[in-house]
């Protein structure tokens, strides 16, 4: 009886704790984005022609956000029916979107007007660590161009 | 050529779905499959385990009882009482009763694996005649006729085995519930249809070796005053409840003359009355 009172304690933490932390990141990611709006970042390769840039760099973001114990249940049991494990869906797509913000921050920090060649790697940290929670790392890198001052 | 990055919309990479409504589905999915998997499970364990040969039976039951005080009037009288009863029974030849009396207060007395029946003291002091006392042997001789004990740790160790892989600690209580304590061994604990068919099969047998049942319901009246003062939902307890079960005695009764009943033999009253020694050892 007492490991299923742990398990509700937990999922119940996992859960509120979880939720707010999510929704408290949601909002600041919505907001940097708006700020950012105006440095492109893309993957092309091709630099736009006609500009010129005295100067370019690699700028880089890197974000890691733990699963909370809620999630990871969730997709437990979604590992015996199967489906869209929906809980880490936003897990994901808040990393996304974090690596590339504070990619941009960087280059704004440099100046910069585009970032070209946007690349995003991703890696889970304690994979195949057992009962351990994992969390998901998202690096996101680029060149950065930097108009004439 | 200009790039720009348009604002995407909310909502396109995650679901709206709440992740709560998303839990309480899964979870009562799996749960109910659970359910259905142990129910499945305990009833084929039920099953199968009447083809445990009864000398494997023999051989997983490792009781170790006190050394038998073999000789005393009370354990010859109790021995010649249960041939008379595994007859009238039709116990399969290959199943034998080893019979153990216990000088304890515990009002019980219960069948375990390998044929054993083990009888306490404080329910023999309370029984006020040999039918009752025939009545006790037969029901708990009929358990291991119908292989109830080793049916009982079948299904109760398929169970928690698959509730441990749930929750490792419920798993353990359900095995602690079915080997639950009595006074002295651990003994096994019967389901309510398990009881029932012990009760008809004893009845039966008492109906063969006397020819009627009278004096074999006051078992249960004396059961009844050992109970009393504690709740008895019927739901709740492995037993039927004492009333019912005299009911059903009363219903297969056929000669309702009371003085048929068969008294208990002269000094049965000292073999088993409580001993001052036996007071003193067990301090």
């Amino acid at each position: 009886m007492v490991d299923i009172i742990i398990l509700l304690t937990l999922l119940a933490l996992g859960y509120g704790f979880g939720r707010y932390a999510e929704g408290r990141h949601y909002r600041s990611i919505i907001q940097r984005e708006e700020k950012l709006q105006y440095l492109v970042a893309v993957s092309t390769k091709i630099i736009p022609p006609g500009e010129q840039y005295s100067q370019s760099s690699l700028v880089c973001g890197n974000v890691v956000i733990s699963v909370d114990f809620f999630k990871r249940f969730l997709a437990g049991l979604r590992n015996i029916v199967g489906g869209r494990v929906m809980s880490y869906e936003s897990l994901v797509d808040r990393a996304r979107r974090e690596a590339i913000l504070r990619m941009k921050q960087e280059a704004e920090a440099l100046g910069a007007k585009l970032v070209f060649n946007v690349k995003l790697e991703t890696s889970s940290i304690s994979k195949g660590g057992g009962n351990s929670i994992g969390s998901v790392e998202v690096f996101a890198y680029g060149t950065a161009l930097i108009p004439h001052s | 050529m200009e790039y720009s990055n348009p604002k995407i919309p909310e909502g396109i990479n995650t679901s709206s779905e709440h992740p709560l409504k998303e839990f309480f589905l899964l979870s009562a999915g799996v749960l109910s499959l659970v359910a259905v998997v142990i129910l499945i499970l305990s009833l084929l364990a039920d099953k199968l385990a009447h083809h445990i040969p009864y000398s494997a039976e023999k051989n997983i039951s490792s009781l170790k009882f006190e050394q038998e005080i073999k000789g005393q009037p009370v354990n010859q009288y109790l021995s010649s009482l249960t041939h008379h009863i595994e007859r009238a029974i039709e116990l399969p030849d290959d199943m034998k009763i080893k019979l153990h009396y216990v000088d304890a207060d515990t009002v019980n007395a219960f069948a375990f694996l390998g044929g054993h029946v083990v009888m306490f003291r404080g329910l023999m002091e309370k029984l006020p005649n040999e039918n009752a006392l025939a009545m006790v042997l037969a029901h708990e001789i009929a358990h291991i006729k119908h292989r109830h004990p080793i049916r009982s740790l079948g299904r109760g160790v398929v169970i928690a085995a698959a509730l441990s892989l749930v929750s490792s600690s419920v798993g353990s209580d359900v095995m602690a519930n079915i080997m639950g304590k009595t006074g002295y061994v651990t003994a096994l604990k019967y389901s309510r249809d398990h009881e029932t068919e012990a009760d008809d099969t004893a009845i039966q047998a008492m109906h063969r070796l006397y020819g009627h049942l009278n004096g074999a319901e006051d078992l249960f009246h004396v059961l009844e005053a050992n109970t009393k003062g504690k709740p008895s939902f019927e739901f709740f307890s492995t037993h039927p409840l004492s009333e019912k079960r005299i009911q059903r005695i009363q219903k297969a009764q056929t000669n309702t003359s009371p003085d048929n009943i068969t008294p208990l033999p002269t000094g049965y009253a000292q073999w088993v009355a409580k001993k001052p020694e036996s007071q003193a050892d067990k301090k």
